[in-house]
């Protein structure tokens, strides 16, 4: 019978791992690019931290404890991760990459006009 | 390590290694250069979830800082990709 630790270790890691496999399925299967940052940027971002977390939980209390260096891994992947989405997606709307078939409402054409030759000539 | 821990760690190690084929796919074959810097962001998070479940399958941390270098360079990556794909240029 595993001990409580190693339990919740273990669902630590099958759950993050279920989550990376949903981004890596919605990369595949998603549409245009837009949807597959969707995907990679939630799913991927929280799985990281699940099984960060399930490794820092099983060497707790052991020589080997990370119980710094883990969850400080995970506030950074917090910190970064949206942040390198968003500019990704603003660069790639910017740059006018096609949007799929089925898109309905694009409601950022009002706000972020999308000829960076217009935008950038100022500087 | 317990008998437990060692099946789902190789479960977990299975799993990822198809979640970074699936990853390696859309790198290779993206249709724009905005789906190769999002498969490689998840790329790397994927390499992450590898250290961290052989960091518990060989009960050593000696490798945990790799998490760190990971996390740290597949940010200045997607970010320096992002800004030339922008702007032409990274600074």
């Amino acid at each position: 019978m595993p001990s409580p630790l190693e339990l919740l270790t273990a669902v630590c890691l099958l759950l993050g791992t279920f989550l990376m496999m949903v981004a890596a399925l919605g990369l595949l299967r998603l549409p245009d690019v837009f949807c597959r940052m969707h995907a990679a940027g939630k799913a991927g971002t929280l799985g990281v931290v699940l099984i960060i977390l399930g490794t820092a939980a099983i060497f707790f209390g052991t020589p080997n404890d990370v119980s710094i260096r883990g969850p400080l891994a995970i506030v950074f992947q917090f910190l970064t991760s949206p942040a390198a989405t968003h500019l990704l997606a603003r660069a790639a709307y910017v740059r006018e990459y096609p949007l799929s078939d089925r898109t309905k409402v694009d409601e950022l054409k009002t706000f972020l006009p999308s000829r960076p030759d217009e935008i950038y000539t100022q500087e | 390590m317990s008998p437990f821990l060692a099946y789902v760690s190789m479960v977990c190690l299975a799993a990822l290694l198809v979640a970074s084929a699936v990853c390696l796919y859309r790198l290779a074959l993206g249709p724009t250069a905005a789906d190769r810097a999002v498969a490689f962001d998840t790329l790397v998070a994927v390499f992450i979830g590898v250290v961290c479940v052989l960091c518990i399958r060989w009960d050593s941390v000696l490798y945990f800082d790799a998490v760190w270098i990971l996390t740290l360079v597949g940010f200045l990556g997607s970010v320096s990709i992002a800004r030339f794909l922008e702007r032409g240029r990274v600074f």
